[in-house]
This record gives structure tokens, sequence and C-alpha cells, in this order.
């Protein structure tokens, strides 16, 4: 990773946004300039109008995967433990969600199904992650125990079809799955509340007209960004130091006093809580889930995009979900999943970095060569006399 | 009686698809540390190219199946010297811009598994394109074994056979070869074997065409009893995966006995509960326990005993 | 110039219990102690009933034939070993069962045989993060920045570590580890590599951290020059077991040494 970064210059500015950004900002992410953070407001500007001119409805699903990817990079990409098993708390999530919110299918029910589905994609996380981080578990082997349980889950829920598998009102229903999961309603009933899902809002903008906008949209937009800049503070923080020490080596972090089988069991319970909210949010987009969720092909999505975007980074794993997944969907015909496979094989070959690092180390490169000029003490090869 | 029967005859199906889903495999992961998540598409080409011999081509069954074979080894040379090793690429890169294009994927496991999973997707949906979403099937041999009310598939007693004899030959490869002892000396010391005058590219060359040679093999076996699908490398791959790491260091000895204890949990666990699924669940659970309390796998684990006991003495 | 950490406010609570006793001079306390100490491996022993004693503050050299068992002494005092059996009394304590970074959260540190810097993190980073549990805000940068200039790379911060010089890698390292502020330091085979000049820095550099810091060392080496100039004490180590003690000068007169490292008995 280049550290080649413009670190400090935010972090001397003490007004408030020069303090936001001091926090924001550091080697762990890409992007520690005004520049980039201009495009990042533009980029948001843009997402917010998209609804006006594209689908929102359709957009949203990218929106809600992106959350997914986040999980995965946090894990991996800066904890160094490569998951298979996201899937899994991305579907106990989803399930969750489903089975409460088909028993208290009010605002109140639904807002605390939400917290159930986040909740239990975290314990589930914690349980996985203490059984195998605590169990001296290697990394390797790891990865492959998170792939067994997902195939684990796939069979299972697969199965579930008789009546004897419903959890009060709700039927797991198999590999038919659970329909007729309530509308997305967030509130406490009868005081206040909304209802995010099959609704539209009605704006009226000067010169186009009447346009309806999904609210679903939006809320999937506010919580990706408010995760992905809270993952930005995160990453940046001492904590998240120690979390790229323990990727780059941990038996090393470990001789600095750091209690290495915590970091990681953290750092994977907030992946489970993340891929967690994903799920939520996808069982309550489709009102529908069913254990396509814990396929294989499914489970190694995340893996995918996360590889193309850049494991080490936050954006990469924002962008390279919602390029990949629009870019699958939007292809019809058979030859969609061939010119993914082949995507996946060039990009992994040619830039197993990902493509945003390599992106930022050439925009880094370029202002690199300006103030090498300036700095005559440090020299950047150092060889041994 | 008829119930022991069973579930000896449930034990050694699973034994023999466990030990063949992962034959080729072990080699390839074992001593090229790369994960081939492909493996279960080159048990789709050697069964799919064995069907075609059979049906199209209208080859007696066994040639169809060494045809079968032998196309999937070739196949693996490929992707091996394109794809893992990079030496296509970079010999193309070499005399246009002079360097070097891409790295090896020998020990980089993720990254090889996010390769090769592409490769699936292309495998996958190519076998549709080409071929649609079935193919003919090719009647399974030698009829049926009759026991009290029940009967059972004389082929897949053979196939437990097989799968005996292919661990006695593979065996036998490894350690009473020069091929072999030069595969063992790259597994555990590359850069000592290569001082030593062993060519390591290509012993993984022709060590990744062998192991797809085998996957080719389970394919071309369990052409006549699976349904042709160009998913059908699918069932294979995650109890393949297992086998492999469940096994532990020793490939041989490792792959037979995973195959011997995952094999027999899932015969007791079908057995019991009536069902292939729950057989299936108890399968992979006990690879996750195993995983856990035997990190290095069984044989590492017996190879712990064994060196403690010594220590003892 | 002592450290006085409790004095000043705007540090984190140190985590650790540090012994009494940090100034020099007060070397009466035994630090470090092994008991009858075995670890085999397999059939091997590479340790064999060792009772080996260090002081507070006192510098140590650990010598030794390879394959001596060096290596492996250090390994099971910071715990990335676990022995065969007998026991190892830390400041008093039995550390049976600790977690080396529960060790090092005690007051052990290690710099291990291979220099292990973050490759792909800048000399800043790497001077960071052992400092950042210990100092916040303006202490943490004083003391990252104090770290950095002690280990000789001032201007270097930026500069990612994989690209520095061995040398350069392995002063960030034995800063990076004396950062931890340790009362007992092990270091295997710093000097390993260098030129006779970088090694006299490393050999000021450990007496200074000793006399100034109070920190007991325990630094296997091969260069006997190198350990004449820092030891106050020498342990000789011979196929698992203590061979001799002693100061450096008995050791080099003594005739048994020189067999035992050129030869004859194994």
């Amino acid at each position: 990773m280049a550290t080649g970064s413009t670190d400090g210059v935010a972090g001397t500015d003490r007004s408030l946004l020069g303090r936001v950004r001091g926090r924001l900002e550091g080697p762990n992410t890409v992007g520690n300039s005004r520049g980039f953070w201009a495009g990042f407001a533009l980029a948001v500007v843009a997402l917010v109008a998209y609804p006006l001119v594209g689908s929102g409805e359709q957009f949203s699903l990218f929106l809600v995967l992106a959350l997914l990817g986040l999980s995965l990079s946090v894990v991996w990409g800066y904890s160094g433990v490569l998951s298979f098993g996201q899937v899994v708390f991305f579907g106990v999530g989803g399930y969750a969600f489903g089975v409460v919110s088909i028993n208290f299918p009010d605002a109140t029910g639904i807002t605390g199904a939400v917290l159930a589905g986040v909740a239990l994609g975290a314990v589930s996380a914690a349980l996985l992650g203490y059984f195998m981080f605590y169990g001296g578990v290697r990394d390797v082997y790891v990865t492959i125990i998170t792939l067994v349980a997902t195939m684990v889950m796939n069979t299972f829920m697969a199965q579930t079809a008789g009546s004897e598998w419903t959890i009060g009102e709700a039927a797991l229903g198999g590999f038919n799955g659970m329909p007729a999961i309530p509308l997305l309603e967030l509130g406490v009933s009868g005081v206040v509340s909304y209802q995010f899902v099959f609704n539209s809002i009605e704006l009226f903008l000067p010169a186009v007209g009447a346009v309806e906008v999904d609210p679903f949209y939006y809320l999937a937009l506010a919580l990706l960004l408010a995760t992905y800049l809270g993952l930005r503070a995160l990453v940046n923080s001492d904590y998240g130091r120690v979390m790229v020490a323990v990727r780059e080596d941990q038996d090393r972090t470990r001789m600095f006093g750091y209690d290495v089988k915590r970091v990681k069991l953290l750092t994977f319970t907030l992946g489970g809580a993340l891929a967690g909210l994903s799920g939520v949010l996808y069982a309550a987009r489709n009102v529908y889930i069913d254990p396509q969720v814990f396929a294989l092909w499914f489970a190694t999505l995340p893996v995918i995009w996360v590889s193309v975007g850049g494991r080490k980074s936050l954006l990469g794993a924002v962008l390279a979900t919602i390029g990949i997944e629009y870019f699958r969907l939007s292809i019809e015909g058979e030859m969609a999943l061939v010119v993914l496979g082949a995507l996946l094989l060039v990009f992994i070959v040619a830039l197993p970095g990902g493509v945003v690092p390599w992106v930022s180390d050439r925009l880094a490169g370029s202002e690199l060569e300006m103030s090498e000029i300036d700095d005559t003490d440090a020299p950047r090869e150092v060889t041994d006399s | 009686m008829v119930n022991g029967l069973n579930l000896a005859f449930q034990f050694l199906d699973s034994f023999a698809f466990v030990v063949l889903a992962a034959a080729g495999l072990a080699i390839i992961f074992g001593i090229m540390g790369v994960i081939n998540l492909a493996h279960g598409e080159f048990i789709l080409v050697g069964a799919y190219a064995t069907t075609v011999s059979a049906t199209s081509l209208g080859l007696p069954l066994p040639l169809a199946m060494a045809a079968g074979v032998l196309v999937t080894a070739l196949f693996g040379v490929v992707v091996e010297r394109v794809i893992i090793s990079g030496f296509v690429p970079n010999w193309i890169g070499q005399r246009t811009v002079g360097r070097d294009l891409v790295e090896p994927l020998y020990d980089r496991l993720a990254d090889s598994m996010v390769a090769t999973f592409g490769l699936s997707l292309i495998m996958v949906q190519g076998a549709r394109i080409r071929f649609g979403n079935s193919i003919d099937q090719i009647a399974t041999p030698f009829g049926n074994v009759a026991y009290g009310e029940f009967s059972y598939s004389t082929y897949r007693l053979v196939l437990a056979g097989v799968s005996v004899a292919l661990l006695v030959v593979v065996y036998y490869v490894f350690t009473r070869t020069d091929f072999g002892t030069r595969v063992r000396a790259t597994m555990a010391d590359e850069q000592t074997a290569r001082a030593l005058g062993v060519d390591t590219d290509r012993t993984y060359m022709l060590t990744f065409g062998i192991g797809s040679g085998l996957a080719g093999l389970t394919g071309a076996l369990f052409a006549p009893v699976l349904s042709m699908q160009p998913t059908l490398g699918s069932q294979f791959l995650v109890e393949a995966f297992v086998a492999v790491v469940v096994g532990g260091p020793s490939v041989v000895l490792g792959t037979a006995l995973s195959g011997g204890v995952l094999g027999a949990v899932n015969a007791t666990v079908t057995n019991l509960t009536d069902s292939t699924t729950f057989g299936r669940i108890a399968l992979l659970l006990t690879a996750i326990l195993a995983l856990r309390f035997l990190p290095d796998g069984i044989t590492g684990f017996v190879e712990r005993v064994r060196t403690r006991r010594e220590e003892g003495e | 110039m002592s450290e006085s950490d409790t004095a000043d406010d705007s540090l984190q609570p140190n985590v650790r219990q540090t012994p009494a006793g940090k100034a020099t001079g007060e070397r009466t306390d035994t630090l470090l102690q092994t008991e009858d100490l075995v670890k085999q491996f397999g059939g091997f022993t590479a340790t064999d009933s060792v009772d080996f004693g260090v002081d507070e503050g006192e510098l140590r050299c650990l010598i030794g034939p390879n394959g001596a068992g060096k290596s492996t002494l250090l390994n099971l005092i910071v715990g990335t070993l676990q022995p065969t059996s007998g026991r190892i009394y830390y400041d008093g304590q039995d550390l049976t069962g600790l977690e080396p970074n529960e060790r090092v959260q005690r007051g052990i540190s290690m710099k291990f045989q291979v220099p292990s810097v973050y490759g792909e993190l800048s000399v800043r980073e790497n001077a960071r993060l052992p400092i950042q549990q210990f100092a916040d805000g303006e202490e943490r940068r004083r003391r990252v920045d104090a770290a950095i200039a002690d280990a000789g790379l001032s201007g270097y911060e930026e500069v990612q570590a994989s690209a520095l010089s061995h040398g350069q890698q392995q002063q960030l390292e034995i800063g990076m580890a004396a950062s931890l502020e340790p009362d007992l330091l092990l270091l295997d085979e710093p000097v390993a590599g260098l030129s006779v000049d970088e090694r006299d820095e490393i050999a000021a550099r450990i007496r200074r951290l000793n006399r100034e810091e109070g920190i007991a060392f325990v630094v296997i080496e091969h260069d006997t020059d190198f350990v004449a100039e820092i030891a106050d004490k020498v342990t000789v180590l011979h196929q698992g077991e203590v061979f001799r003690e002693g100061s450096i000068e008995a050791i080099e007169a003594d005739p048994e040494v020189r067999r035992i490292y050129l030869g004859g008995e194994q």
C-alpha cells in the first residue's frame, strides 16, 4: 500500500471540517485530499439525484449489497481474515428479520426485527469467530471453515420445507423460501412510523414536474454512506492501525502486546453485524428470502467484489460491488456469466491488489513527483553501503 | 442384518465419492498451494467428454472414459500454463513489452480462489451454451446386486473398488517412481528441490495435469450415475475440499482416512435419519470440528502422536 | 534521561506494572529465573534442564555454537514456544500459561532473528504501533519522533519500511521493541549481517538503553567483540544446557568453551 499520502495536512487544520477530515483520513484508506472529497461530494449528489433519471427501485439492490461487500472488506482487507461466510450472517440477518417481522407485523415489531437481524448476524459471527480464533485455527482453515459453514446453512435451510419448521407464524419454507415478509415500516406503532418499501415520495421539481421516488432507496443510501464513513473513521483510528498490523503480520503484532485473537474476533463480529444489516435490507426490499443466499456462488460474490475493487480499500469494495452487480444484472443472455468470469480472471491475475488502489497509486504517483523536488534530506530508496 | 448391509453399501458409496472427488484436488493443493475452485468443473469436463465420446462417437465405455481423462488432463495443462503459472501471458509479455505480465498463483490461496472461480463460471456457462441444459446420460452398466428386499447398483460397488485401487496407484507413483520423488521434493521445499536440479516448473505443470486427469477420471467414472447438467461439478466441490483439508499433509493416506471418516459419518447419519441431507450436514459439521481440533488434519495429528510417543521412550 | 510516565496527564493508563527500582545501580532483584526448563521437539532435546537467571538492569549475552538452543530459550521466555516441562518466573510470577502478548504487557519484549518490521507500512507507522497503547496526542507524537531519532532514522518517517537497508530495519525493530518500555529486552542476533560501524552504533544504543532506561537485556550474538563491548555477564549454552557462566574475560580464557566452538565433543 502506498504510504505517500498527504498525511498531516488535514490533521493540523483545527477547524471543524479539518478535524472531521483528520478522523476520516489516513494511510489505511485511499483518498486523502481535498480533490477526493470534492469528488466524493459530487458522487453523493449524483446518487441522490439518480432516482430522478434511473430506477431507484433497481439500484437500491446494489446499495444493499455494497454493505455486504463492505463487511468483507473490513474482515478481509483490514484484518486479513478471508471469509466465505459473510453470506451466512447475511442470510441469518435476513431470515431473522423475516421471522420476527412476520410474527410482529406492526411498526414497532418490524423495527425490532431489523435490530434482531443485525444482532443475530453479530452473534452468529461472534460464535463462529470464537470457535475459530480462540481455537487457534490457522488462516487458510478459517477460510475453509467459513466456506463449509455456508454449505451447512445451505443444505440445512433447503430442507426446512415441512410444517414443523415454523417459528411462531413464520414458516421457514425450505428451498422455496419465506415469502410475505411484511413491508418495512420503521418507527413506533401509533406514535411515529414510516413505510419504506412499496411506497413512494412525490416530489415536484421546477422544470420536470411531478416525480415519484422510492424512499427505500434513500434509506439504503443513507445507511451505506453512514457505514462507509464510520468504517473510514474506524480504520484510520488506533484500533484500525492494530487491525492493519494484524493483517500484515499477526505474530509480530502479538509481540507488541496486542491480543490478536480478540482483535480478529471483534472485527469478525463487526463484519457479521454489517452483513446482517445487509441481509435485513435485502429481505425487506424483496419481501422474501430463500436459501439461495447460502449458495456457493453467492458466497463467492463478496470475495469477487472485494478482490476486484481492492481488498484494502473500503471505497473499492463499494464501487466494485455496485459496478459488478450492475453489470451482472444488466447483461442479458448466456454470455453474462462468461464475461463476468473472464473479467474476474483477468483482474485478479493482472491487478491482484484490485482496481481502486491501482488507480489511487497512479494518481498519487503524479503527486509524489512534485514533492520530491523539495525533499532533499530523505531519499526514497536506501541501499546497503 | 439387512440394515447392516445397507449401511455397508452406503459407507462404500460415500467413501468412493469422497476419495474420488478429492483425489485430484489433494495433489494440486498439497503440492502447489493452489485452491482450484474450478475442480468441480474439471470433473464436469471429464464427465461430458466421456458421455459425448460414448453417445455421439460411439466409443465403448472404457475407451470413452479414457478419452474423458485425457481431455481433462490436457485441459488442465492448458489452464496451468495460461492461468496458474502465467507462463503463456509472460511469454507474450516478454516478446511484446519486454517484461513479465503476471505472477504465478502458487501459494496465493485467496487469489487462486478468485481466479479459478472465474474460470469455473466460464466453464459452467460455456458448457451450458455449447451443450444446453442437459445432455443424454450413459446407461449404468453391470446391473444390480440383490439382497433381501433391497438391491444395490453393482456399478457403485465397482466405484468403491476403483477408489481403493486409485489410492494404491497414486501411492505407488509417489513413493516408487522418480517422478513421485521429484514431486515430493518440490512439495517439501521448492527452492531446495530447484537447487538440486529438479525442474520445478515442469513438475508443477505435470502435477496439475495429473490432478486434472484424476478429476477427469472422477467425472468419467460418475458419468453413468449422474444427470449430465452443467452444474454437476458443484456437488463434488465442497466434499472434495473438506476431505483434502481434513486429510492433512499426507496426500494418499490423508485422502484415504478422511474418505473413511467422513464417509462413515455420512453413511451412519443417512442411515439413522433416512435422509441424505442430514448425512451431508453431519459430514460438513464433522469437517468443521476436525479442522478446529486437528489443525494439521488427520495425518498431521497421527504424525504428532507418533513423535510424542517416541519422546516418551 | 529517564521517563516519568506517571507524571504526564495526557498519557493513557499504562497497562502493565513495572517492577520497582528501574533506576540504574539497583541490581539486587532477580528479574527472570527459569527452573529446570526443558523443551523437546520430537526426539530432539533443544533445551535441557536449564536454570537461567537474569537480574534487573543486567546486560547478559547468550552465546554458544549453532544449534545450542539459544533462540529456543528466548522463545520459551517470551512465550512463542511452550516448554515440555519446567517453569519460568518473571518478577516473581510464574509465566506458565500466559500468552506472548500477556508477557509483553508484563514487561518482556523481544526482537526476533529475522527482521520483521511491517514492510508495507512507513517508518512512522511502524514506530507508532507499539507507542499508541501508552500515549496520546502530543505526547504520542513526541515519543514516536524520539523513537525514530533514537534509531537514527530521522528524515525517513514516510519511507516504506521494506525500502530500508537491513541495518536500518534492525535499528527500527530494536526501537520498536524498546518503546514498549520493557524491563527485559530479548534480542536475537541484532547485528547479524551488519557492518562494523552499524554494530558499534547498536552496541552503543544497547548500552544507553540499559544505562538510562534500566532495561535488562539478553542478547544472542556470535561476534565476541560485540559481546565484549556490551556484556556484564555471559552465559554459554551447549547442546541445550548451560555450559558456563561468567564475565566475558573468564569465558574467553576458558579452554572448554573454545573446544565446544571448534568441535571435538559433539
